[in-house]
């Protein structure tokens, strides 16, 4: 084998090493989302209970709460679909470093070997992990794609929340609780807004692939 | 790269002994493989775990053509002795893989699919390699509780597994046994601290030395030949085992 071939499969498998890493981290950063998701859910059903006993002093805050709730199922089925994303990335970078292992000490025994078997052997794996990676890849912009949906939907429940709390001034005497339940709202989207910022920007979609 | 080494033959039936691999890293053990040939076909024993299967390979197909392996021996089911499965499959996928059923469930963590593995009863079986018939012979609790070693009786060769092995210090590690007394000095501890049962240790000797044996090749270290491989079984017979 040429060396050129060896630096280029050390490099991919140290890649691939660094992108598992990577991958499981993103993993807990989502799992952590999910849970956060869950407090939302309840929160606007709270929000929901509150401005009815709030009645006409905060049909403003009413209708803004049904929209929260409403984001809060989005959330859920966008964390859904991300958490099943990255269940098949974390697979696929462990069948792409199995590969190179396979592929290394295939390349290794075709180097030791004069035998022509292995050399056909070697590119037919070669063949098979080609059509790994491109699995991945695909699997890697499908996750990047519903991050970006993730974090949009976020953007616009940013926005009711804090339309929530402007609303909550005008709820009389309801005026301070909704004012609670909705810096709490705001408070927890944010959270989730910067847990998928950090996560758009990790370099598992952004580092230079060959 | 290991050496190959013909330790019999008879018109196309062969014995290799596949051995040695001084760009080997020193944390990896150093196992022997064998390879039996007849009428064409191959049949690979204890293969070796995966990080060796280059030089592995490479000794066995400067000797023999690879594609034409149509079957493994597994002894037991360590890694040092078939975690290089899934490599060897890639060149016959067709190839067997004969283990104990006990680990018959557990070595498809190396490779292979439901076709690629027969399990062998706890009494052994025969297995035909194109017409020459090998014999699976019992060797349970030494030290793997699944445990078979391999007999020809044509060449009078038993394959021993991890039974007979030695960790050879450099400069001793010729292939053959030259020294008993000294060679076995290397084999004692690895034997009381691995043979897991001294009753299943009687029975062996007591199977063994009814077979006609000219060489006893273990997975490590040296092959016993002649009047060795009775000197062996009545050590072996003697030696007290599964003790820390
Ligand atoms: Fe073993
Ligand atoms: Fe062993």
């Amino acid at each position: 084998m040429t060396t050129d071939s060896l630096m280029m499969d050390e490099a991919s498998s140290v890649l691939a090493g660094v992108d598992l890493l990577r991958i499981v981290r993103i993993n807990e950063e989502i799992k952590r989302v999910v849970g956060v998701s869950f407090k939302i859910n309840i929160m606007a059903l709270n929000a929901i209970f509150l401005a009815k006993r709030a009645g006409t002093a905060a049909r403003g805050f009413g209708v803004l709460s049904n929209e929260l709730r409403v984001f809060s199922q989005d959330l859920r089925t966008s964390m859904e679909a991300l958490t099943g994303l990255i269940y098949g990335c974390v697979n696929a970078v462990s069948v792409g470093l199995q590969d190179m292992r396979y592929a290394r000490l295939l390349d290794e025994a075709s180097a030791l070997a004069s035998d022509a078997s292995v050399l056909a052997v070697l590119r037919r794996r070669q063949a098979q992990n080609a059509v790994h990676a491109a699995t991945l890849s695909s699997l890697r912009g499908k996750l990047k794609r519903a991050l970006e949906d993730a974090f949009q939907l976020v953007e616009l429940g940013g926005v009711l929340a804090k339309s929530a709390k402007i609303e909550a001034a005008y709820g009389q005497a309801f005026a301070g609780a909704l004012a609670q339940v909705s810096g709490e709202f705001d408070h927890v989207v944010e959270e989730i807004r910067d847990s998928l910022e950090s996560l758009r920007r990790s370099a598992f979609f952004t580092a230079n692939r060959g | 790269m290991k050496t190959t080494k013909t330790i019999f033959q008879q018109g196309n039936h062969k014995w290799v002994a596949i051995v040695r691999d001084p760009a080997k890293p020193n944390f990896i053990v150093d196992t022997n493989e064998y390879l039996i040939t007849h009428g064409g076909k191959g049949l690979i024993l204890d293969p070796g775990g995966a990080e060796i299967f280059p030089a592995v390979f490479s000794a066995l197909s400067a000797e023999f053509d690879p594609t034409s392996l149509v079957g493994i021996f597994a002894s037991h089911q360590d890694p040092d002795i078939c975690s290089s499965l899934a490599l060897w499959l890639e060149f016959n996928p067709g190839m067997r893989c004969y283990v104990s059923w006990l680990w018959s469930g557990f070595i498809p963590h190396f490779g292979g699919t439901a076709e690629t593995f027969v399990a062998i009863p706890d009494e052994g079986q025969d297995i035909s390699l194109e017409g020459l018939m090998l014999q699976a012979v019992p060797a349970h609790y030494l030290h793997s509780s699944g445990n078979f070693n391999l007999y020809d009786k044509i060449a009078k060769v038993l394959f021993s597994g991890d039974v007979g092995a030695a960790l050879l210090p450099a400069g001793e590690d010729g292939l053959f046994v030259e020294n008993f007394d000294r060679h076995i000095r290397h084999a004692e501890g690895f034997h009381r601290r691995w043979m897991g049962s001294n009753e299943a240790k009687r029975r062996w000797c007591e199977r063994v030395s009814k077979m006609d044996i000219d060489m006893l090749c273990p997975q490590h270290g040296a092959i016993y030949r002649g009047a060795d491989v009775a000197r062996f079984i009545n050590w072996f017979d003697e030696l007290q085992v599964g003790i820390v």
